[in-house]
Order: structure tokens, then C-alpha cells, then sequence
């Protein structure tokens, strides 16, 4: 339950050291550097201090790893090894890849060219055809045609193609021509749903009687000089050079499916050239003079005493502080590793802010057993939990979707425990099973009671375990104003309601245990009432100021019992489970027994445990983080802080580890 | 013949008609988010798992529909028992008001998530790290559904035949 204490670190080194220097601070990868962009705007200090620009550097290997990345895309591309669901980095140390990268480099060079450029043939390859194609499609309603297209005119006679629309009369068109240019021959070579297509060859000198008498019928003229050959004898030359484009692509393709083998150092070296451009461009957010640089940023304090060691040994002058009390700090989680997991759903509302405290601890019990309660069923559970543990073991998944996946973990553990106590193996499988096809009686009894029995129980269940779950809420902002050195908040704002709910609950239904509950209620309500009546508008000014305030905070009870009322759909959802799996489990049972029968029924289990749990575990993480957000952050939390985002390898295909010994 | 549309039986097979109809809901908003899904997978192919979650979210309401119609004709024996049991037209009005809240909710709030959701996912198209909110968004509206759902079925368990 903690956010982690930050340093401000301020550094400044030689320059002559500051390369091997950034290697190791990116090797820790526990400081995080601030941009240094408008830092320095004194006019005197200006010409002697710079920020170091390398920009030049840094878009070179931009530019290299631009490259590669569309080689790995290309070789991916054309890879026919399965591809795994989730990429995991693989472990190296440190020298081991120096030195494999070393080996390796000239030819993985090499081979990144060959790949870029064989993807590049494709591409262009690609387009070739897609043109070509285009021109056959052009063609198509001329095929007719025996003139070569790149023949359009004798010593005397021209010939004119061109199209109609479809509606054009090709009757009165002739009759038209042949009237306006009697040594006409109009030929309609061809008609589909949009035109019509004419081709007419006349005298040179009655061209423009030709158009003329065209104009009416809208005749856009159509130029295929450019193309040799019939149409036909054309269509049949692209068809041929189209098929040798497609041997060369496919020659291409063989290039990149042979570069697979080569993929793993082609992404060794994708990683070390971000690495590198990563390094050039921090010496960017660093202020420099001509002898010495600077730059200040956060670190864990934790991390400080190797911190302070590397710039010990590097001799270099360098101050830590605490930071001051209005600064904003970013912020780093640190929890128990069980904990740990549910970070993802702080995360995915917003990190703390400075004032705020860590919730993912207090959060995480509630969350577990939020999200049991409304799958809660057994099966699912298992099948859950198995599923997450299998996906954690193969492919060893990192950071959000590994907190995820061990997250749905702990809540498939959960999810058994509830569907345990409420009796819920894939619904009432078993039993409708059991009837069908042997037509025993058999039940899985509940270790606790059936919902679908006795629903208010449950939901009386599920309101109390909202009540518990707003009042620790309550009780962490009562903490956090007595911190902060309010107590007079915690108890008006905080200790007045606890006395007020607690007097209600007590009120109403304390009576039936003892009627001395119910009048100690009629107490604390009277208490908490009129308390809150004259604390809340304690801040306001003025008479009237002060009753409205009270009134308005009494009004506030409204918002507790909506709040309250929502764990509601702890019961609600807990059903849909159940009732969705009956659904299930009855159509399955509806041919009856034999061997119809229990395949029937293995196919609906089969497909509808798929549906049921897909669609029911999304319900329960969406509603249990629903939860969380607005009826539990509401009481205490505001959020905003910035992620710590530390100076360090943001690697993609390897994991660099420190070197084993060997 | 007009005696026959008013037996409890017929009220009670109203009452399932009804509660199914919150697919209509569903289908309504499930439609509108894949419309702004699609819009968003033809930018960037890869979001198509995360806006598909989204697309999920209004779909709830049918089931909830299923479920209480499931209820009902389980209640009147349709389902899993000895043909259907003789009701009183009280005994059918009463199951028919009990599907209402669900039929009727289902509907309006299928419909209204949806449109919650295609903002979703819209969000996720430009700020894909932001999806838990859009979820969020989307999953207020259903809180309604929820309730109407637990209405229905408490009104249905308590109805003695």
C-alpha cells in the first residue's frame, strides 16, 4: 500500500564521460530525466550553455530503425511458423548480446537490405499488376474491335472510339451520323449497364461534321492510341507480362520466407538501435556547456545508493533532495506482490495523486471477492484460474498484462469459491445431466444456500458488503484529513455519517434482535441527524449560508443510498450466470437420453460455457471495477498523478538480464 | 376466442414475449457501436480486439431478457416440467407485469449503452490506453438494466402458482 518516495537527483558530469556514463544510467533504468526545453532564458547565460542537439543522430537511427522494423514486418509477413498469442522477450545478458550483436551485425545488415528489398519488388510488383489489370478491365468491352488501337488514322480516314450512355438509341444515333456524315461507318461494338460503345471511322475533313452530329447523343470520345495491337491481341500481352510479375513476386516471397531463419538477429538489432536512439536523443533533454552537462530528474529512494555509487565512481558533482512539499512528483506503485495485480485497476482509473494515498491494497479484497460473486460458478472458475496460470507459465507476460492475467487469476479462485457456496457447477449441468441420461436425481448441494432460492438473502448479503465497502472508503478519507491535520473534517464529514447509517440500519432492523438495538438507533440517528445539520455548512458564511449547507449535506443521504444500492448487481449479475447456464443446460437436454442425447449435450455445454463465461467475466471485471470507480473512489479518491517513467531499455523482442556466471 | 387473450395462461406467455423483447435494445446498440467499431478498425486493424469488447457491452440487456422469459416459461412448466400448469388471469397479469421493467428498460437502456459505447470506441480510437474508461461509460447505463433485472425476477419469485 504504497506509493514509492521519490529523490530529485541533479547531476552534473564531464562531457568526456557522459557516453559510457548514459549506458550505465540506461542499464539501471531507475531515473527518470526532465526536459530541459526552456529551462535556461537568461540572455547572458545563453550563447554558453546549449542543449545538446544530435537531433541529426538521432533521425539517422530513426531512420535505420524504420527500416529494419520494415524488414521484421515484410520477413513477418511470409513467415509460416505459427505465430505466438503474446510476445514474449527473451533473456540475454548483458555481454552475451553485445557479442552475439557484434558477430552477427554485418550480416544482419546485410540481409535487412535484402529483405527491404525484396519487399520492395513485391510492393511495386503489386502495383504493376494492380495497373495492368486496370487496363485489361479498360479493354474488356472492346474486344471485339480487329483494328490495332495504335492505328487511328489512314491517308484519308480516321476512326473515332468513344462511349454513350446506356439509354442511347443506337438506331437514331446511326441515322444520325449517316445524315450528317454520309462516308460514316458507325459499328456499336459493344453495350453493357452503364454505356454503350461505338467505334466510327469516316473522311479526315468530316471529323467535325462527325462530332457535330454526335453532340446530341452526349458521345465522349475515348483515346487508346497509347496501346498496341487489338484490343484482344493487347488483354493478351498484359495477361502474359502480369504472370511474370507474379513469378517474380513469388520469387521475392521465397526470399522472405528463406530470411526467417534470420529474424531473431534482425530483432536483436531492431532493439539495439532503439536502444541507441533512445541514448542520443536523452542527451537532448541534458543542458551542456563545452566542458560539462546537466541534468536533474526523479529516482525511487530506494534506488539511491546505486545511483549515488555510479556517480561516485564516475567522479561527477551530484545533489539529492527530498522533494518540497507543493512539487509534483511522479508516481511509482509499489504493493505485496499478491496485491501487486490489482495495480492494473488503479492504473486503468488514474494513478494517485500527491495528497492521495495508494487504494490498490484496500481495494484488492474487495475486487476478488466483488468479482467472484458475480460469476460464481465453480467451473468457470477453475476454468478460469487454469487458463490464466497456463497463459502466465508459457509465455511469461509483462507488465500490464501480466498484473492482468494474475489479476483474473486470483479472481478465477474466486469465482470457485463463490459458485461453491451457491452450488453452481456450469449451472445445474450435473443434475440436468444426471436426469437425462441416467433419469437419476443428483444435485451438487450448495455449501452455503442456492440464490436462485432464496434471492433476498443475497441481496441483503450483497447490500451489507457495500455498506462495508463504502465505510472503509469513508473511513480512508477520515484517515486522510486527520493526516492532513483536519480531525474536525473526519469527524463532521465522516464520523457523523457513520453514526447516522449505522443508527438507520440499527433503527430499522435492529429490533428484531433486541428491541434495546432499535431505540440505541433512534438515538444515533436523532445524533447523527442534527449533528449533520449543524456541522455541514460550517465553512459557509453567514446565517442562511450555514442552514443550507447543513440541509444540502443532509440531502447528501440520497447519494449513500443510490451508492448502496448499486452492490445490488453483485445478486443480479451472480444470477445471470446461473440462469444463463440453465438456459444452456436445458436446450442441451432437450433430445432427451442415448447417445443423441449426450452429444447434444456435450455441444451445448461445450459452446455454451464458451459464451456464458465470456460474456459473464467481462460483465464481472467491468462491474467490479464500475464498483471501485464510482461508488468507492468516490468517497476518498481524486487521482491524476503522472507515471514515473524511468530513463531505460524499452526493449521489444529481449529481456536484458545481468550476465550469468559462467 | 376474445376469452382466450385474456386467460392467464396467454398473460403469462405475454409476460416471456415481452421480457424477450429487450433484445431489441441490444440489437439496437450492439448495431450502433459496430458501426463506429468498424469505422475504427478501418483506421488501425489492430484495435479490433479492444473495440469488439466494447461492441459486447450492449448485448447484455437480451440476455437479461432471455433470462426472465427462461424464468417464466419455466415457472408455467414450458420448460423442463410436465406441460403448463392452469394459471388464474391474476397469476398471468401478475407474470406479465413482472417481465415489464426488463422488457421495457431493456430496450430504451440497450439502445442508449450502445450509443455510450460507439463514443467508447470512438475514445479508444484516438487514446487506446483509455478503454477502461470508455467501458466505464458504457457500463453506467447498464446499471439500470441491471436493476430492472433484479426487479423482474425478484416480482417472478415471489409470485406463488
Amino acid at each position: 500500500m504504497a506509493v514509492v518516495e521519490m529523490r530529485k537527483l541533479t547531476v552534473i558530469g564531464l562531457n568526456s564521460s557522459r557516453n559510457p556514463f548514459i549506458h550505465e544510467l540506461m542499464h539501471l533504468g531507475v531515473v527518470e530525466i526532465n526536459s530541459q526545453e526552456g529551462v535556461v532564458s537568461d540572455e547572458d547565460w545563453m550563447p554558453d550553455i546549449f542543449r545538446t542537439s544530435n537531433s541529426a543522430d538521432v533521425s539517422r537511427l530513426e531512420a535505420d530503425i524504420i527500416r529494419v522494423s520494415t524488414a521484421l514486418e515484410a520477413i513477418g509477413k511470409y513467415d509460416t511458423a505459427k505465430k505466438p498469442l503474446l510476445i514474449t522477450r527473451k533473456e540475454m545478458g548483458r555481454n552475451e548480446f553485445t557479442a552475439l550483436l557484434n558477430a552477427t551485425q554485418t550480416e544482419t545488415e546485410m540481409n535487412v537490405d535484402k529483405a527491404v528489398f525484396a519487399y520492395k519488388n513485391i510492393t511495386d510488383g503489386q502495383n504493376e499488376i494492380n495497373r495492368l489489370r486496370s487496363s485489361i478491365a479498360g479493354l474488356q468491352p472492346w474486344l471485339k474491335l480487329d483494328i490495332p488501337l495504335e492505328m487511328n488514322e489512314t491517308e484519308f480516314a480516321c476512326v473515332v472510339y468513344g462511349t454513350t450512355g446506356a439509354k442511347t438509341d443506337s438506331g437514331q444515333l446511326m441515322a444520325a451520323v449517316l445524315e450528317g456524315v454520309p462516308s460514316a461507318i458507325v459499328q456499336e461494338v459493344s453495350a453493357d449497364k452503364q454505356q454503350k460503345y461505338f467505334s466510327i471511322i469516316c473522311l479526315k475533313e468530316e471529323k467535325d461534321a462527325l462530332y457535330e452530329a454526335l453532340r446530341p447523343f452526349n458521345f465522349s470520345a475515348v483515346s487508346m492510341a497509347d496501346q498496341k495491337g487489338t484490343p484482344a491481341e493487347a488483354t493478351h500481352h498484359y495477361e502474359k507480362e502480369i504472370e511474370a510479375i507474379e513469378a517474380k513476386i513469388d520469387e521475392n516471397a521465397k526470399v522472405l520466407a528463406a530470411l526467417s531463419t534470420a529474424r531473431k538477429n534482425i530483432e536483436f538489432l531492431y532493439d539495439s538501435l532503439v536502444m541507441r536512439r533512445d541514448r542520443a536523443r536523452i542527451v537532448g533533454d541534458m543542458l551542456s556547456t563545452d566542458a560539462v552537462f546537466y541534468f536533474d530528474g526523479w529516482m525511487p529512494a530506494k534506488a539511491q545508493p546505486e545511483i549515488e555509487a555510479l556517480l561516485k565512481e564516475y567522479e561527477f558533482f551530484y545533489d539529492i533532495q527530498i522533494p518540497e512539499e507543493e512539487e509534483e512528483v511522479p508516481v511509482l506503485l509499489h504493493n505485496s506482490s499478491v496485491a501487486t495485480p490489482f495495480e492494473a485497476v488503479t492504473n486503468m482509473y488514474s494513478l494517485p495523486s500527491r495528497k492521495d494515498i495508494d487504494p490498490t491494497t484496500i481495494l484488492a479484497p474487495f475486487y476478488f471477492i466483488f468479482f467472484g460473486m458475480m460469476l460464481s460458478d465453480a467451473a468457470y472458475g477453475i476454468i478460469l484460474s487454469v487458463l490464466c496460470a497456463f497463459v502466465l507459465k508459457k509465455y511469461k507476460p509483462e507488465g500490464t498484462i501480466y498484473k492482468m492475467f494474475k489479476m483474473f487469476f486470483y479472481c478465477g479462485i474466486s469465482t470457485f469459491i463463490w459458485g461453491a457456496l451457491f452450488g453452481g457447477w456450469f449451472g445445474n449441468f450435473f443434475t440436468v445431466a444426471a436426469a437425462t441420461l441416467f433419469g437419476k436425481e443428483f444435485a451438487i448441494n450448495p455449501i452455503w444456500f442456492n440464490p436462485m432460492d432464496n434471492p433476498m438473502k443475497l441481496l441483503i448479503f450483497s447490500l451489507i458488503l457495500g455498506a462495508i465497502h463504502l465505510f472503509v472508503g469513508m473511513g480512508i478519507q477520515a484517515y486522510m484529513s486527520i493526516r492532513d491535520g483536519h480531525p474536525v473534517d473526519a469527524i463532521c464529514d465522516i464520523g457523523l455519517w457513520y453514526v447516522l447509517l449505522i443508527g438507520l440500519v440499527l433503527f430499522g432492523v435492529g429490533g428484531s434482535v433486541a428491541p434495546a438495538l432499535a431505540s440505541a438507533g433512534k438515538v444515533m440517528s436523532i445524533v447523527g441527524v442534527v449533528g449533520i445539520l449543524l456541522t455541514g455548512g460550517r465553512k459557509k458564511k453567514g446565517i442562511f449560508g450555514k442552514i443550507t449547507g447543513g440541509l444540502g449535506s443532509l440531502y447528501g443521504i440520497t447519494n449513500y443510498l443510490s451508492d448502496i444500492l448499486s452492490y445490488s448487481r453483485l445478486l443480479a449479475l451472480g444470477l445471470a450466470t446461473g440462469v444463463v447456464a440453465q438456459v444452456i443446460n436445458t436446450l442441451g437436454s432437450l433430445a432427451g437420453g442415448g447417445v443423441v442425447g449426450a452429444i447434444l449435450l456435450t455441444v451445448a455445454l461445450v459452446f455454451g460455457t464458451i459464451f456464458n463465461l465470456a460474456i459473464n467475466a467481462l460483465g464481472a471485471f467491468v462491474h467490479s471495477c464500475r464498483l471501485q470507480y464510482v461508488e468507492f473512489f468516490g468517497k476518498f479518491y481524486t487521482g491524476g498523478g503522472r507515471e514515473f517513467r524511468p530513463f531505460e531499455r524499452k526493449t521489444k523482442y529481449i529481456k536484458i538480464v545481468k550476465d550469468r556466471d559462467r | 376466442m376474445v376469452e382466450s387473450l385474456f386467460s392467464g395462461e396467454f398473460l403469462a406467455l405475454l409476460g416471456a414475449a415481452t421480457a424477450a423483447l429487450a433484445g431489441i435494445g441490444s440489437a439496437l446498440g450492439v448495431g450502433v457501436a459496430g458501426e463506429a467499431a468498424a469505422g475504427v478498425v478501418s483506421e488501425d486493424p489492430n484495435k479490433f480486439g479492444q473495440v469488439l469488447l466494447m461492441q459486447a457491452l450492449p448485448g447484455t440487456q437480451g440476455i437479461y431478457g432471455l433470462l426472465i422469459a427462461f424464468i417464466v416459461l419455466v415457472k408455467v412448466g414450458l420448460l423442463g416440467g410436465d406441460g403448463m400448469v392452469d394459471l388464474t388471469v391474476a397469476q398471468g397479469a401478475s407474470i406479465f407485469a413482472a417481465a415489464l421493467p426488463i422488457g421495457l428498460v431493456g430496450i430504451f437502456s440497450g439502445y442508449a449503452q450502445g450509443k455510450a459505447a460507439a463514443s467508447g470506441i470512438m475514445l479508444i480510437g484516438k487514446k487506446p490506453s483509455e478503454m477502461a474508461k470508455g467501458m466505464l461509460f458504457a457500463a453506467m447505463v447498464e446499471t439500470y438494466a441491471v436493476l430492472a433485472l433484479l426487479i423482474s425476477f425478484l416480482m417472478l419469485n415471489s409470485i406463488q402458482l
